[in-house]
């Protein structure tokens, strides 16, 4: 990562608000050239909406938007330098792959043979040569995401955002494209924004991630420091599959442990009763009732069960939480 | 073999009721048009052997009639086009009371033909008309814009724009509303204009509603009576008069029912060959991209 002051993008108390109601909330962020920076959050946190306002298709409320230490606040979408893949793809369905590539490019009026030759290089990058006659509706979904993306790369944009770029393709072909979109994507010159609401596609793709939730941001930083030291209630409940457990132990305050954290035994601080298993091959997930209420934990798939099972963890591992506020509490 | 018989099964009903309805009076105007049936022959159908397809040959006021009906229909169905299509563009923008604008623009549509051209005699009368009061409070003297022939059929084909304007800007809008809002995002940061959105994007993926509303309008302009008898009543001097008046005359004023048929027989006929010529030319640009697109 890049610490030259002021390069790559950076947004100042970015805001959004239509008809009274609050979409985003000064948002401050910062995107080093070359990195890719994962937007995360449930459906309405205000993902979409700061990448639209990035990319000046919306006007926002208050705030900059700066590259490189210039405010892009008045330009239109045209004059920004910024490729957006949609969640849609949004190919032009009238017409073949490669003019889909071609009428970006000649609308900014560049000559025939440039065209040619820069479309050519890309197609045969993204591995899309054999296809370039075909129209979107002939393509698979794999196919059109990876021309949504040729199109976003193929006239060198300042700005490379992507919003929710694979989640219309199956569980296998997400995990299968990762890679190769970061290698297209990441370690170039652009600072890349990644919007998803999956965090295994957040964590996989991307360098830090900033979790939003009704349009504010609730943490921004490394997948590990999000997981391991998370600010609120929140990131610590949004992050991590299967999730943390909460337990109000005393009034006012809540006790978060991770399911891996939990150690069952004969000799834990907690007196629990089986009610579930669930064998996923590699590990396996037990669901306890206790006095503090129901747990999940995760251990090896071949653990052994106590007669009289009882759950331990260490104290390293307490998150402790406001019940009201769900804030971060000091152990 | 037994799904098509299915097919046919089901589809009878329709093809019954098109029969009765289109088949058996299109059989009959060709078996009218081979007789004399007129007030001469006190209204009994005598067959004369073709004598009414020579006499339509040498008809010139059916050739007039002809150029005419074609002239209408070209004017009145280009403009409709265009403006239908900057109205669907106007109404299809965000703008405060869209709904209402939306719902008033469809106003003239929704008239009953007769009582719209009734509404614009009245506007068009000399000297008592609006038009011409309002020339009068200028200071001008009241001119007769349905006397002179080429100011009547400029507001022939205006009130013809007019009434059906509407109709094609909600075909365009209804195609406008299928074209997903991210489309022209994505080329909006490519820098387009305005002008180079409309043109790279819009009008290709409008190009299936703009054909659908050609053939449609061109259907009717090339039958068109209503409007014209009772605007002008084909006046004056003919000018105005489209084949469909012209075989109701026959009919009706002139109760020569066999060349009546002749002249409706020879109009159906001609609408068939432009509708079909237009349909052919428009299917090689447009229509193939909708069924691809629906594949």
């Amino acid at each position: 990562m890049s610490s030259r002051s002021g390069a790559g993008l950076e947004l100042r108390q970015l805001g959004r608000e239509v008809g009274g109601r609050c979409l985003l909330d000064r948002l401050d962020l910062q995107v080093a050239p070359g990195e890719c920076v994962a937007l995360l959050g449930p459906s309405g946190c205000g993902k979409s909406t700061t990448l639209r306002l990035v990319a000046g298709l919306d006007p926002a409320s208050g705030g900059q938007v700066l590259l490189d230490g210039v405010d892009l606040s008045g330009r239109s979408p045209g004059e920004r330098q910024v490729a957006m893949v949609f969640q849609s793809y949004a190919l032009y369905p009238h017409l073949s792959v490669e003019g889909n590539l071609d009428l970006g490019l000649k609308v900014r009026g560049m000559a025939r043979r440039e065209r040619q030759r820069r479309i050519d290089a890309t197609l045969e990058l993204l591995q899309l040569g054999e296809l370039r006659q075909r129209r979107p509706a002939q393509l698979s979904g794999g196919q059109r995401q990876r021309v949504a993306l040729a199109r976003a790369l193929l006239r060198q944009p300042r700005i490379v955002l992507l919003d929710e770029p694979m989640s219309n393709l199956d569980a296998q072909l997400r995990e299968d494209l990762r890679p190769e979109l970061r290698r297209l994507l990441c370690g170039r010159e652009q600072p890349v924004i990644y919007v998803t609401h999956d965090q295994q596609e957040a964590v996989g793709m991307a360098d830090r991630i900033a979790l939003l939730d009704a349009g504010r941001l609730q943490q921004v930083g490394s997948p590990r420091e999000l997981y391991t030291n998370p600010a609120n209630r929140f990131v610590a409940a949004f992050l991590g599959r299967p999730a943390i457990n909460l337990l109000t132990i005393e009034p006012g305050r809540q006790l978060g442990l991770r399911p891996e954290h939990l150690r069952l035994g004969d000799d834990g601080a907690l007196a629990a009763r089986l009610l579930r298993r669930e064998w996923w091959g590699h590990q396996q997930l037990l669901w306890f009732d206790s006095q503090w209420g129901t747990l999940r934990v995760l251990t090896a798939p071949e653990a052994p069960m106590p007669q009289e099972p009882r759950l331990g963890w260490q104290r390293q591992h307490e998150l402790w939480f406001d019940t009201e506020s769900g804030a971060r509490l000091a152990a | 073999m037994k799904s098509r018989t299915v097919t046919l099964l089901l589809m009878l009903p329709a093809l019954l009721l098109l029969a009765a309805v289109f088949l058996y009076p299109m059989l009959r105007y060709g078996w009218l048009s081979l007789q004399a049936s007129s007030v001469l022959t006190g209204l009994v159908p005598v067959p004369n052997g073709g004598a009414n397809w020579g006499r339509l040959l040498d008809d010139a006021r059916f050739w007039t009639d002809a150029g005419q009906t074609l002239r209408f229909a070209l004017c009145s169905v280009i403009l409709e086009l265009l403006g239908g299509l900057a109205l669907a563009l106007l109404l299809h923008r965000p703008l405060r009371g869209r709904g209402a604008l939306r719902a008033l623009t469809l106003l003239p549509w929704a008239l009953p033909t007769t009582v719209m051209a009734l509404g614009w005699r009245w506007i068009l009368n000399d000297p008592h008309g609006p038009l011409n009061a309002a020339i009068h409070s200028l200071g001008g003297s009241s001119y007769g814009f349905l006397s002179t022939p080429a100011t009547t059929w400029f507001f022939v084909v205006l009130a013809d724009v007019w009434k059906t304007m509407p109709f094609v800007a909600l075909l365009l809008l209804a195609g406008l509303q299928t074209i997903p809002a991210d489309l022209e995002e994505a080329l909006r940061l490519e820098g387009a204009s305005r002008f180079q959105i409309l043109r790279r994007l819009t009008l290709p993926l409008l190009v299936p509603y703009l054909t659908l509303a050609l053939l449609f309008r061109l259907a009717q302009a090339l039958g068109v009576f209503d409007l014209i008898q009772v605007l002008t009543g084909g006046g004056p001097a003919g000018s105005t008069e489209s084949l469909a008046l012209y075989a109701y005359l026959n009919a009706m004023r002139f109760l020569d029912f066999g060349y009546a048929s002749t002249v409706m027989l020879a109009t159906f006929l001609l609408l068939l060959v432009s509708l079909g010529g237009g349909w052919l030319l428009l299917r090689r640009h447009g229509l193939e991209r909708t069924t691809e697109r629906a594949a």
